[in-house]
């Protein structure tokens, strides 16, 4: 019955991707230089690491960088729409507020995966996946970290009142959680501490499942740390907690607290 | 409440589009709307009048759902505002005082979204966009994004989303503000053709108290409370047959002679005015008596703001026939 208006919300941020070149191009600059400027330096310095060369290794990791950043901007409208007053028209449309935040979450969600489909197919005409993809699991594995990346960036919206607020975050939010994640380096092979720390990160599931699904078995050294089971399972958990939270908290804040933000 | 009670204050409210009862808001510790009782019947032209800070647009915001109530009672087409929000939402049209436009979408897309977020169908978004870009004369600028607009063509625009799925009950927060008079007489005599061809209950809040006269009844808010409510013909009715405004630089004098015979007067630095009640009052009399005492003596008919100025005035509101 509300599938118009979560539409409606989807639609938005689709046109607005689109429409924004800018966003769209840095997109893809981004991790293409990440590709070619660490993917190489650390190439160089592993030296032989079999027939799959770092960059290999490398190619899950960007496609979760390119969804985490497609989705944080997403749930950046989620503060943009406050400041420029849309989202009032948001609440007062007839559907109850967590639909809102519901709708927000798919939109980041689908937004995410579309660049990083059209990532995908860029790798692989430069010849970065190789046969043993599996596409079942890439297209889950996706659907999985967009969705957590994207409940993660509406979980902050939610309790940003500003631009400025959120951008701050943002920094403190999408380096650490992108670093602390098997994207670099095997999540094995760092020290206890910093294992643990990446063992509670959402993202490091993202990241692992994309390596089995583009990786398969052809790359033991640098392969995969958890089973896609587990990975699947915190990456659903986590986006499953962090949209009620975000629900809670955006059912009982919203009016108020953007009201008392308007009169200031 | 006990369910029995509630039943009975739903029954009263079922020909009421709007009914509040002891409505409050604070906001910390200032209570910006102070138990205001409100009774609009289906169909009516309300106008909630008042200076900047009074109350009218955190008024509108608790009809419309978008506040919480601190205390007391509001229904809205027969819904709780605090209950029922999303069946008082589907029953209302809101337009902002300051744009909610999305400005990086064109015209038609903001009106598809705004339509979508209301679920009507993509063919009836259409069709109605249509009818009201041609009637707001925005045709030409269907696919041109909103940041292009002027302000008048945008306020147009914000009209044409608030009333795109018909609502029964449209509530205009200050919707002429700061826009050049062609534009505002555009939006008037769209109001005016909404409410005969649809019937629909206009809620209206504005400082620009001389547009408030074609509305069926009027209420004046001042820091959050009614001080004063009425029909507007029969409120400037009621205050007098002309208004007398003098200016001297011995006010003083003149007020203490003129007012035994014309009772109080508003007064502010130079200027006084006093009401005159006699259909036939005889002003070049007048004139002669104050004689050079006074720099200008002018008198005019009362409009709105009278009214307001005189029941906001503590001394003189006593004074008013309410």
């Amino acid at each position: 019955m509300m599938w118009r208006p979560v539409w409606g919300i989807i639609e938005r941020e689709m046109v607005r991707m689109i429409r924004q070149r800018g966003r769209l191009v840095s997109a893809a600059a981004r991790p293409l230089i990440w590709l070619i400027v660490i993917g190489s330096g650390f190439n160089a310095m592993l030296g032989n690491l079999g027939p799959q060369g770092y960059h290999h290794f490398l190619v899950p990791g960007l496609l979760g960088m390119v969804m985490l950043f497609g989705a944080m901007l997403v749930s950046l409208t989620v503060v943009y729409d406050k400041e420029f007053g849309v989202m009032r028209l948001l609440i007062v449309a007839p559907l109850p507020h967590y639909w809102i935040v519901v709708a927000k979450v798919i939109s980041g969600a689908v937004v995410a995966v579309v660049q990083a489909g059209a990532f995908t197919l860029l790798m692989a005409i430069c010849g970065y996946v190789g046969s043993e993809v599996s596409l079942v699991l890439l297209v889950l594995g996706l659907v999985a970290t967009a969705l957590a990346c994207a409940s993660l960036g509406i979980v902050i919206a939610v309790w940003s009142s500003t631009l400025d607020n959120f951008a701050v975050v943002m920094n403190f939010v999408i380096f650490p959680v992108f670093f602390l994640s098997g994207a670099l380096y095997p999540v094995q092979k760092l020290p206890d501490f910093l294992k643990l720390v990446a063992a509670m990160n959402p993202f490091t599931y993202g990241v692992d499942v994309l390596k089995h699904a583009l990786l398969g078995s052809a790359a033991p050294l640098l392969g995969t740390d958890f089973g896609v089971g587990l990975d699947l399972t915190v990456l659903l958990g986590f986006t499953v907690l962090a949209t009620v939270v975000a629900c809670w908290r955006f059912s009982h804040e919203s009016a108020a607290g953007l009201l008392q933000f308007l009169r200031s | 409440m006990t369910g029995h009670n509630a039943s009975l204050f739903n029954a009263a409210t079922a020909k009421l589009a709007i009914r509040t009862a002891g409505l409050c808001k604070d906001y910390g510790t200032l209570r910006a709307v102070d138990t205001l009782d409100l009774e609009v019947p289906e169909g009516q032209f309300f106008g909630l009048l008042g200076p900047n800070g009074s109350g009218k647009t955190t008024t509108i915001h608790m009809l419309t759902t978008l506040a919480r109530p601190t205390s007391g009672q509001a229904t809205v087409a027969g819904h709780d505002v605090r209950r029922e929000g999303v069946a008082v939402r589907r029953e209302i049209g809101l337009v902002f005082q300051d744009s909610a436009l999305d400005r990086t979408l064109t015209v038609a897309e903001n009106l598809r979204f705004a339509g979508l977020l209301r679920n009507l169908p993509t063919a009836v978004i259409r069709q109605r966009s249509d009818e009201l870009l041609d009637l707001f004369r925005l045709r030409d600028r269907r696919d041109k994004p909103v940041a292009t607009l002027s302000g008048g063509m945008r306020r147009a625009l914000d009209m044409a989303r608030g009333v795109l799925h018909r609502p029964r009950l449209l509530f205009l927060d200050e919707p002429t503000l700061g826009l050049d008079v062609p534009s505002r007489r555009g939006i008037w005599r769209f109001i005016e053709r909404l409410r005969r061809e649809e019937g629909i209950t206009v809620f209206l809040t504005t400082h620009y108290l001389e547009e408030a006269e074609a509305c069926d009844q009027v209420a004046f808010l001042a820091k959050g409370k009614i001080i004063g409510r009425g029909a507007p013909k029969a409120l400037v009715q009621s205050l007098g047959t002309y208004m007398l405004e003098i200016e001297s630089e011995q006010l003083e004098t003149v007020i203490a002679s003129l007012s035994r015979r014309l009772g109080p007067c508003l007064h502010d630095g130079e200027k006084a005015s006093f009401r005159i009640q006699e259909e036939h009052f005889d002003f070049m009399d007048l004139q002669a008596e104050l004689g050079n005492r006074v720099q200008s003596v002018r008198w005019r008919r009362p409009n709105l703001n009278d009214v307001f100025l005189w029941v906001n005035d503590p001394t003189l509101s006593a004074s008013v026939v309410a």
